[in-house]
């Protein structure tokens, strides 16, 4: 199982959003690395705290992580394509692909999701990975 | 609907052909890769024999009426959608007004835009296959021109697609155990004698072992090659007999010709070998100019290379349907 990332703003967004959509108020985890909480208020949206370690750190860039979407063996370019090494960072924008995952002879496109700088890659070429796993970090370009 | 902005001669319509009117002198048609169109089909949610477009001259460019799902197989290169470039073997969205546009590939000669929904053209015969010959089937029975508007089906797979879309490692590459690469740019088709091998002696072994081009003088009815001609030993007198694509027959000049898709459906010329119906595709994609060379296959190594390519289609099949099912319920 993929540890959350409590500060990942994606993740805490579809946990807002999964708690409204079920009609509950609100919601604390806490782990060894910092504190969640989110309070959803009625006509007012949700309140978000988030204490610890877990706290993002605003003067570094905001650091986005692009996630598998489900189980397969990631493929950081197109297995027809010629292999050639890959040079980071590189700007990508939002529907770029920025690899694949392999499952039998079928490929699911990874787009990068945002624009940004491809800065580093987080799994290695043909790993197998998980849902939620993290594959690659996009900076926002300064 | 599409509207067809920009084509050359001869891209027609084609789905998986009209097989079983040979006896009444209807060739079957169909894809010339037939591989790229099912593999086409499933990926865009599809069944298998939809019809697609074949384009066999570059540039190429239409125009979606309104949203649709579609994908590109078959050739090398990456389509343009509206100037950006897409992958190909994956399907992808298209809004209204969007402009597709194919360029002359880097190797190969055919491309297939497989709709979601396939193309609505009626159905003659049991096929929506372009017959040129004939002048029927298809949109219209002739090659697309300039302005054509053809509708699209309904499309039917109840398994949304994923927005980043859905891909297959092509078959070329992930079946490169059983279909050999080109060797020093020579390609290799199997074949397997035919009825009249024997007539032609030691000019028989002549056919094996020399490098063949596909001359200019080819197109979908069939290839004709030029190279060291082969002749029988004694002229003959044969009864036409009926041919089916993929049979090699040799004219008097000795310069072979393989019939394609839109094959004869009879002929009397002697048929030297007939190559095996899985290899057929990369002679489909062989492009005028290109060479090749026959290597004698046996009747299991066929059955072998088209039992890989079956499971190579179901896998693409049960695989992709697993995939959106899966995304379907964590969406």
């Amino acid at each position: 199982m993929s540890a959350i990332d409590l500060s990942d703003p994606a993740t805490i967004a579809v946990l807002t959003d999964a708690l409204i959509a079920a009609g509950v108020d609100g919601l604390e985890i806490t782990k060894a690395g910092g504190h969640l909480r989110i309070v959803v208020s009625k006509g007012e949206g949700a309140r978000v705290s988030l204490i610890g370690n877990a706290q993002p750190d605003f003067s570094a860039p905001l650091v986005a992580i692009v996630k598998a979407p489900m189980a397969g063996r990631f493929c950081a370019s197109h297995p027809s394509a010629p292999a050639e090494a890959e040079h980071l960072p590189r700007a990508v924008s939002d529907k770029d692909v920025i690899g694949f995952l392999r499952i039998g002879f079928v490929l699911l496109p990874i787009p990068a999701g945002r624009s940004g700088l491809l800065t580093r890659r987080l799994t290695e070429p043909d790993a197998l990975v998980g849902f939620g796993d993290p594959l690659c970090e996009i900076e926002p370009l300064q | 609907m599409i509207e067809i902005i920009e084509t050359g001669p001869f891209n027609t319509v084609q789905d998986l052909g009209r097989p079983g009117y040979r006896d009444i002198g209807v060739s079957a048609s169909g894809a010339m890769d037939p591989l790229a169109v099912r593999i086409g089909n499933i990926l865009v949610g599809n069944d298998d024999g939809a019809a697609a477009i074949e384009v066999q001259t570059f540039p190429f460019k239409l125009r979606f009426e309104a949203r649709a799902v579609f994908a590109v197989t078959g050739a090398d290169g990456h389509p343009m959608l509206d100037a950006r470039e897409l992958l190909p073997w994956c399907t992808h969205f298209a809004e209204a007004g969007q402009i597709l546009e194919l360029r002359q590939p880097l190797t190969r000669a055919r491309a297939y835009v497989v709709l979601g929904g396939g193309l609505d053209v009626p159905v003659l015969m049991g096929s929506r296959s372009t017959a040129l010959r004939g002048g029927f089937g298809g949109n219209g029975g002739r090659p697309l021109i300039n302005g054509d508007r053809i509708e699209i089906g309904t499309h039917s797979d109840g398994l949304p697609l994923p927005a980043s879309g859905i891909a297959v490692v092509e078959p070329a590459v992930a079946l490169d155990d059983v279909f050999p690469a080109p060797i020093d740019g020579v390609l290799p088709i199997r074949a397997i004698a035919g009825g009249e091998h024997e007539l032609f002696a030691s000019d028989g072994e002549a056919f094996w072992n020399q490098t063949w081009r596909i001359s200019s003088r080819s197109d979908r009815t069939g290839y004709r090659l030029s190279g060291e001609p082969i002749k029988p030993t004694a002229t003959i007198e044969m009864r036409s007999h009926g041919v089916v694509p993929g049979v090699i027959q040799v004219p008097p000049g000795g310069e072979p010709i393989i019939q394609m898709s839109d094959a004869n459906t009879a002929g009397g010329y002697p048929k030297i070998a007939g190559i095996i119906e899985c290899d057929l595709w990369r002679l489909g994609q062989a492009r005028i100019g290109s060479r090749l060379r026959f290597i004698r296959s046996t009747h299991a190594e066929a059955r072998a290379v088209e039992q890989a390519a079956a499971r190579y289609i179901e896998d693409v099949r049960q695989t992709s349907q697993m995939i959106k099912r899966a995304l379907k319920a964590m969406a």
